[in-house]
């Protein structure tokens, strides 16, 4: 009974965040309730620990089914083998845990801002960029350019079903930045106009790829054929591990909805929200790790994982 | 004390005639020298210069590092040995500071993960520091020494005999490391001039003259003559930090031709010249030269 209520209360901490504070990424606020629910646990064994927290993820990830969600809750319990390594009595890891989960979530918090300080200098006077959907960081980023005095005009896809890029062309606005929304299939049609193509990501696979918004693919691959680069800005925390090798791979439990998935209906008549984008078509890749080139990715989750 | 003072400005007037130099450009300076030079003024600031905390230095050096840099940015060379002491700083004052030996000073999800608290502020004051950062630095210098050769002995793994060559303009690098392979196997050079101002020519008679089969040609003619070579190899002046290099006018020809035929092209070069910079503002890397050479005032 207890747990249930530990669940509840969980679930509550992150639906509270999210709301409280618009600008924060889903990751983040799960680490927090994670966290929280840590600090609350009466478990006695590391073993017990983690069992539990494999429950509350999975708890987290029934409400809100996005890949930054597994990525963020993936990341923590990987946070604790590792504390758990370094201290065996129990509750003086539990503090280092506690403490060192403070820091973590401080230090992400700061992820944004070294991005759009890396980012910026790539964006130059007079330069037209094509985004997509609704993006935290690459509006930080513009924001950033902005800052730095650059002129530019963006445009942005509607990106249906949400029309997220209305929102994001709102967002632009109050920035003074000059803004057109475009319809997803106009793409094609404008690719020859922009001179890069900027996007964020909801997660970054091994291979290097990333998964975002419906209808990433395909900028990707018309960047490509018209040889404009195609650079990703995402935090580190979104590193997921995962390798899709095509689009089917990708997981259905990232593709749709958390509703959509519970009422257990026929998947094939419901349209996906993501799609994979291959490390091919990508130039660059901005991290609060740095500046990485698609393979570079790899590696730093070997350095995470092994 | 009027000693240091004295030292401290003749110190500022190197630095000065070394960017007056940069900056001028005139003949193409080696980037080995350039590389030593850097170093060796870096050394006297660390030497003579005023400061007591590591943050200290590392704020002088990055000063100065940038004076530098400004003067001449197409010569990342010095940009390059700037960060690579900067480095060789921290490295040390980590050691002295007692922090373990594997913990890389990089960024990574590990790292973040682990670490117990943010970032270092450089500020407890180590004595032996001084001491420590020069003889690092003199290492540097010693290793800038061989770098060509340890180039040049690789030479025999990768040309077989009776094998065509193809190079463009005059690269030390390479002309060591063709002569090493000319020592034990026969092949052929192909050189690619270099207009206007003709490097290839020089690098074919340094090749000749170790009796190795030398052809120059015009710029025009790499597509054409690109089907009968085997493999490129070139020097560079930079490479940047996606694997791209700048190099000298005509490589980026090269490289086209020989990717169309499927050849490989090799790169030699020294790791004083891999630079973290980007290809973003693709202005700061180009280096005008006067068109003298080409058409001269008098035709004008």
């Amino acid at each position: 009974l207890t747990l249930r209520v530990a669940f509840s209360d969980l679930i509550e901490t992150f639906r509270a965040q999210l709301r409280d504070d618009p600008d924060v990424a889903s990751a983040v606020a799960a680490i927090r309730a994670l966290l929280g629910f840590l600090k609350q646990d009466r478990g006695e064994t590391i073993q017990g620990l983690r069992n539990s927290l494999r429950d509350a993820i999975d708890t987290l990830s029934r409400v809100d089914s996005s890949v930054a969600v597994s990525s963020g809750g993936e990341l923590f319990l990987r946070f604790i083998s590792l504390t758990s390594l370094e201290y065996s009595d129990y509750s003086k890891c539990k503090e280092i845990m506690i403490e060192r989960g403070e820091i973590f979530l401080t230090k992400v918090s700061l992820s944004r801002n070294k991005i759009a300080k890396l980012c910026h200098p790539f964006i130059r006077d007079g330069a037209r960029i094509l985004t997509h959907a609704y993006s935290r960081v690459v509006l930080r980023v513009l924001e950033a350019a902005v800052e730095a005095k650059k002129r530019f005009s963006v445009y942005v896809t509607e990106s249906q079903p949400d029309e997220a890029g209305q929102k994001m062309a709102k967002a632009l606005r109050t920035l003074n930045i000059p803004v057109t929304v475009i319809l997803d299939a106009a793409v094609g049609y404008i690719m020859e106009k922009v001179d890069l193509v900027l996007v964020g990501a909801e997660g970054v696979v091994e291979s290097g790829g990333i998964i975002n918004k419906i209808g990433t693919n395909q900028i990707a691959v018309c960047a490509k054929a018209q040889n404009k680069p195609f650079y990703v800005v995402a935090e580190s925390f979104k590193f997921v591990r995962l390798f899709p090798l095509n689009q089917q791979d990708v997981p259905d439990r990232f593709k749709y909805k958390a509703d959509t998935l519970k009422t257990g209906q026929n998947l094939t008549e419901e349209h996906p929200w993501i799609d994979y984008t291959s490390p091919s078509l990508i130039t660059l890749l901005f991290t609060d790790l740095g500046v990485l080139t698609p393979s570079a990715v790899s590696d730093e989750l070997i350095k995470l994982y092994l | 004390m009027p000693g240091a003072a004295e030292r401290g400005s003749e110190l500022s007037e190197q630095i000065e005639a070394f960017a007056a130099r940069l900056r001028r450009g005139g003949e193409r300076p080696r980037s080995e020298d350039t590389a030593r030079q850097t170093l060796s003024l870096l050394r006297k600031i660390v030497g003579n210069g005023r400061w007591s905390r590591a943050g200290e230095l590392m704020d002088l050096i990055r000063t100065e590092g940038q004076r530098m840099t400004a003067a001449q940015p197409s010569e990342t060379t010095v940009g390059n040995m700037v960060r690579r002491v900067l480095k060789v700083i921290r490295e040390e004052y980590g050691r002295l500071h007692g922090r373990s030996e594997e913990s890389d000073q990089q960024e990574s999800l590990h790292k973040l993960l682990t670490s117990g608290g943010l970032s270092e502020d450089f500020r407890t004051p180590y004595p032996s520091l001084r001491a420590n950062v020069i003889e690092a630095i003199n290492e540097m210098l010693i290793e800038l020494e061989g770098t060509t050769d340890n180039i040049a002995m690789q030479a025999l793994e990768h040309i077989h005999s009776n094998e065509v060559i193809m190079t463009i303009g005059y690269s030390r690098t390479v002309e060591a490391f063709l002569k090493e392979a000319a020592r034990k196997r026969k092949f052929q050079v192909i050189v690619a001039e270099c207009a206007p101002f003709c490097q290839g020519h020089e690098m074919a008679v340094r090749l000749s003259k170790e009796n190795i089969e030398t052809t120059v040609m015009s710029d025009a003619a790499i597509f054409a003559v690109m089907s009968r070579v085997n493999k490129v190899i070139i020097g560079t002046k930079t490479i940047l930090a996606n694997g791209a290099l700048i190099a000298v006018s005509g490589t980026h020809t090269l490289a086209l031709a020989a990717k169309h035929h499927s050849t490989p092209l090799i790169v030699c070069a020294p790791m004083f010249k891999l630079s973290p910079q980007f290809p973003n503002e693709e202005d700061s890397f180009q280096k005008f030269v006067s068109p003298q050479e080409v058409l001269p005032f008098t035709e004008g």
